[in-house]
């Protein structure tokens, strides 16, 4: 793998290869087709954790839109509904993904990628402003692994 | 030599049969140990700071563990205001909780923020607090106690001996050199003394069920949005203008706005059916799963536990026969800046009824 930024989660380094951009949600991209591929960051494995379960409420070639629920995943510390990264049409889900979640752990830059969506790219980040968005949202990432949201 | 420790056992609030058998088997066990001294309080959090039972908790001047159905921080806490202090103890018996998160959480992010209890000397002497929650078990206690006497008797002794045990008195010495043995096995086989007049401290008072906030001053950096937020003249300031619950009293009982209110979650309510409102540093609520969907991209809804607090002030406005506030009113800063959207005409229509003089 190429070169990587690291960002400190406490004690644990995450790290994130610098041949790819980066979403606020916490997804790498690459340019694949006419869209993007995305994996989970080192950041949002190592809050997940063990992946134990991931399921899709869309199918390969609907269109989706910001903010909008996509799937679920649930690992060893946490659950989640997801959100597509970009608005656009999802061409491709991992097929791999679906008998095993876990290679999202074993090859989260790899072969653990999710989806791929045709749609555009402006809203990706650099490596360097993803580290800077990390930074400014560590605080609140804290509070929500302590539960302490107080909702 | 074992130091001495104090055990205090505060009591459930309620009868409940499984509770008692619990607190009073713990009494018993450890009534016969060296070096412990038992007393028994009605619920700490209704204890009043004039009454019996804390001034009972205020003259211990040992190392003391406390066990009680309320969460560690909350004894803690609730001890703090009552002028009852010490090092914090870490107790091995817990709530489960991810202890592996540790090394992310672990940051030197926190310490930039001056805490209250930063500028508080904390008197030389250990408080240990467990939740009587934790376990069903009596030798889980009993074994956790032990431990505990085991673990400040094997400290070092401070230089200057600030709170530490005093030194035996010529008279222990003696006794110590020429032991007068008088609990011994006689010659036939019997107990001179009967044992059982030994009694641990039973303290009484009319304990109320009372419901208040706790501040947790680790926490607090005494940033007065609860005293903004609470319209019910809870919280004051001390002398050196540090936030406090004043008239505890004064507080609407099922309420707890002002913890969802505080942005460092300093604020416990022991008797909240929420974990992390009472106090809980479990992650997640222990068990339950961490919700990362904020993280993963959910869309924001407004800040949730700002709007149900001003409903739960809301609500308790209306019970006390006064007049809602709704957002109007000691809201925290944090929400001032969403509203910075440019004036439409409604705006301007509002803002000229309001220079009306009517």
């Amino acid at each position: 793998m190429s070169d990587s930024l690291v960002f400190m989660m406490g004690k644990f380094e995450a790290k994130f290869p610098t041949d790819r951009q980066y979403t606020k949600n916490h997804c790498w991209a690459i340019p694949s087709g006419n869209g993007y591929q995305f994996g989970f960051t080192a950041y949002a494995v190592r809050l997940l954790q063990d992946v134990y379960f991931l399921e899709w409420q869309v199918d390969e070639g609907a269109t989706i839109a910001e903010g909008q629920e996509i799937g679920f995943i649930e690992s060893s510390k946490a659950e989640s509904e997801l959100y597509p990264p970009i608005p656009g049409v999802l061409s491709r889900l991992n097929p791999e993904l679906m008998n095993d979640p876990s290679r999202i752990n074993v090859d989260m830059y790899g072969e653990g990628w999710l989806y791929e969506i045709e749609g555009s790219g402006e809203k990706l980040l650099d490596p360097e402003q993803y580290i800077e968005h990390l930074a400014s949202v560590w605080e609140i990432t804290q509070r929500t692994i302590k539960g302490q949201l107080n909702e | 030599m074992p130091k001495r420790l104090t055990v205090v056992v505060s009591q459930g609030q309620s009868n409940n049969p499984a509770k008692r058998k619990l607190e009073e088997d713990i009494v018993a066990a450890l009534l016969f140990e060296p070096g412990i001294e038992v007393t028994i309080v009605p619920h700490l959090y209704d204890l009043k700071n004039d009454g019996p039972g804390m001034l009972g908790l205020q003259a211990i001047t040992t190392d003391f563990v406390v066990l009680s159905w309320l969460y560690e921080r909350a004894t803690r806490w609730t001890l703090d205001r009552n002028n009852i202090r010490g090092k914090a103890g870490t107790s091995l018996l817990v709530h489960e909780s991810d202890e592996d998160e540790d090394d992310l959480l672990d940051e030197p992010e926190d310490s930039d923020k001056l805490r209250v209890l930063d500028s508080r000397p904390i008197p030389n002497r250990m408080i240990y607090c467990v939740d009587l929650r934790v376990s069903n078990k009596l030798e889980d206690y009993v074994d956790e106690v032990k431990r505990i006497h085991r673990e400040i008797s094997t400290q070092v002794v401070e230089l200057g001996g600030l709170g530490g045990s005093p030194s035996p008195t010529p008279q222990q010495l003696a006794r110590v050199a020429i032991p007068t043995n008088d609990t011994a096995l006689k010659e036939g086989g019997e107990l001179e003394k009967p044992i059982d007049i030994i009694e641990p401290l039973r303290i009484e008072e009319d304990a109320k069920r009372r419901w208040y906030p706790v501040i947790d001053y680790s926490r607090c950096t005494n940033c007065m949005e609860c005293i903004d937020f609470c319209l019910f003249g809870v919280y004051g300031v001390d002398g050196v203008e540090t936030i406090l619950v004043e008239m505890p009293d004064n507080c609407r009982k099922g309420c707890p706005a002002c913890s969802r209110v505080c942005p460092e979650n300093a604020i416990i309510f022991p008797q909240h059916k929420t974990p992390t409102i009472a106090g809980s540093d479990e992650v997640a609520g222990g068990g339950l799963k961490i919700d990362l969907s904020q993280l993963f991209g959910k869309p924001k809804e407004d800040d949730k536990s700002i709007d149900t607090a001003v409903r739960e002030r809301d609500e308790q406005l209306l019970l006390a026969g006064r007049e809602a506030v709704g957002t109007n009113v000691g809201v925290p800063k944090r929400q001032a800046d969403n509203d910075d959207r440019e004036k439409d005409e409604l705006d301007n229509l509002i803002d000229a009824v309001d220079e009306l003089d009517i």
